[in-house]
């Protein structure tokens, strides 16, 4: 609080101060007052309001800063009424009656939602569980049909466990930490599973998938990479051209190593690319296709985030769409749970 | 015969499980019994036990770690539950393999037969011969009648299908299925170059006509 700012506040008491001060002088000098022991009164009263102010002005202050010191160190903002120190005069004390009992009602409210979100979250991941044995079971029965109706079977199921893993993982996104580990691992054995996950998908798209990743070793958490990869894949099926060729490639870049999923697909107009990691962001393309949900290169982006890659996508309308994730560097490792195996 | 014990409660699951590995040429034996599954165990001495980890009574993690006090059968956790640190956990209380649901039925299988090598010791056999030709597959040639040919890893591995299918008809996306479970990535085009290629290189050993298409269907050696 600045002293201009305090002095504003209380303009309207001071103006009617002084008023009261001249009309007291007023007052004093019609019943005959002498003028140097009226001079004397009026600046003895003024000179005590000031002090007055001025104390009240140093109080109010240090109690300012006091409140705003434990409200900057404290880490859950809405406990503030809770841990502020007491005291303050009758006015203020009142004040922080209520903001305890308002504060009270809306930590139990956010406790109350942070409660019905974490059991969601844990519902849709045994969801998630139990959906499995049921497509495991649909894709081990589908093996007793005939060619033709079994792939494309098996590419309906594909499609279905795609959407159940992204919801998986976007219920996983609210706490990453839980299920992270950051192990060093082999960029082509993530390849390899990220395109057996996704082949029934692949091989049904005629797309050729080629991989230049000799022996490329980053340290990451291996099953949320193979998740992003796998929505790049997709998007790589996807958005394909008359002859879809996917290539997947890695490159030191300095002491960190880019990994780059490339595509010659239908490409994404420039003035959309600053948007395609936004949630739910679907696209012209999306539109034009139908059945995108604007979800894989959000969480994408989002769990490149937290793994600390950095996720860039570039393309060119027409000519296809290249995205490339770039790994720390070996030495430094995001925080987390880090095992070594 | 090789005797695959499958412990999973869910019987649709179970039974297509058997279905498959009875049809691959394995003797599956599946639990129904989840009450004493350790003397099931010991009494069949399977060579490979599935094993799920959502058991009724009991967990699939705490089953293993008492399976492995008695019996040395190698052990693939097949589950849903696809965290890393289940899967870190039943690798660490001695599974071989780990592998989340739903699968594919190809990788299931690539799977189990890695294990079982891995546990027999002994190498998949080096050589295939069918339709007078032979084929190394660690040396990646063919041979017949004293000739020759090098061949490329994607010829090889569509030669080879050919040659353990001889005499069937092998439909192009089977084809296409198996290159991708050697890490080889084509489409259809790519394959019909390769397949172009391979005709070529039996004709040099004086078999031109060796692999025949049979339109519509597929390849036939």
């Amino acid at each position: 609080m600045r002293p201009e700012e305090f002095i504003a506040d209380r303009l309207g008491k001071y103006m009617i101060y002084i008023l009261l001060e001249i009309t007291l002088g007023a007052l004093l000098l019609a019943t005959g007052t002498q003028p140097g022991v009226l001079l004397l009164v009026l600046s003895a009263t003024v000179l005590a309001a000031a002090l007055m102010q001025t104390a009240e002005y140093l109080r109010i202050r240090a109690r300012l800063k006091e409140l705003s010191a434990v409200f900057d160190g404290l880490d859950q903002k809405v406990l503030f009424a809770e841990v502020a120190p007491p005291g303050g005069d009758l006015y203020e004390r009142y004040l922080s009656d209520f903001l305890c009992r308002s504060g009270k009602a809306m930590i139990g409210k956010v406790s109350d939602a942070q409660a019905a979100n974490r059991e969601y979250r844990e519902y849709i991941e045994s969801w998630v569980h139990e959906i499995k044995a049921p497509i495991t079971a649909a894709r081990l029965i589908s093996r007793q049909l005939d060619g033709e109706v079994r792939r494309k079977l098996a590419a309906e199921l594909s499609q279905i466990e795609a959407h159940v893993e992204r919801a998986l993982y976007y219920a996983r996104t609210e706490n990453p930490e839980r299920d992270f580990v950051i192990r060093r691992t082999d960029l082509s054995r993530l390849a390899a599973q990220a395109l057996q996950a996704h082949r029934s998908l692949l091989i049904q798209c005629g797309v050729r998938v080629e991989t230049d990743l000799a022996e490329c070793e980053v340290r990451t958490d291996e099953k949320w990479t193979v998740f992003i990869l796998g929505q790049l894949l997709q998007n790589a099926a996807r958005y394909r051209s008359e002859t879809p060729v996917v290539t997947i490639s890695a490159r030191p870049v300095g002491d960190r190593v880019q990994l780059t999923v490339s595509d010659n697909g239908i490409g994404i107009p420039a003035h959309e690319l600053p948007r395609v990691c936004d949630r739910g962001f679907t696209g012209s393309n999306g539109r034009l296709r139908g059945g995108s949900t604007g979800m894989g290169l959000y969480l994408s982006k989002k769990i490149s985030d937290f793994l600390e890659l950095e996720l860039a996508v570039s393309s060119k309308e027409g000519e296809g769409t290249s995205v490339a994730l770039t790994f720390p560097a070996c030495a430094s490792v995001p925080a987390g749970n880090l095992t070594e195996s | 015969m090789q005797t695959i014990m499958i412990i999973e409660d869910e019987p649709d699951i179970r039974e297509e499980l058997a279905a498959l590995l009875t049809g691959e040429g394995y003797r599956a034996v599946a639990v129904t019994d989840f009450s004493d599954i350790l003397g099931q165990a010991e009494a069949e001495r399977p060579d490979l036990i599935l094993l799920d980890i959502l058991l009724p009574g009991i967990n699939g993690l705490t089953l293993c770690t008492q399976l492995r006090k008695t019996v040395q059968t190698p052990i693939i956790f097949v589950t849903s539950r696809d965290s890393a640190m289940d899967e870190l956990r039943g690798l660490s209380l001695g599974g071989d393999d780990y592998i989340t649901k739903p699968y594919d039925m190809l990788v299931l299988l690539a799977r189990i037969r890695a294990v079982l090598r891995r546990s027999d010791g002994g190498e998949p056999a080096d050589a295939i011969e069918a339709c007078g030709l032979k084929l190394s597959l660690t040396k990646g040639v063919v041979s017949s009648q004293g000739k020759t040919v090098e061949l490329s890893r994607n010829e090889l591995q569509i030669l080879a299908y050919l040659m353990r299918h001889a005499g069937e008809i092998v439909s192009r996306t089977d084809l296409i299925d198996v290159l991708w479970d050697h890490q080889i990535y084509i489409d259809d085009n790519t394959l019909s170059v390769n397949v172009t290629r391979l005709r070529s290189k039996l004709a040099e050993l004086g078999l031109p006509d060796c692999i025949k298409t049979r339109r519509g269907l597929g390849y036939q050696l």
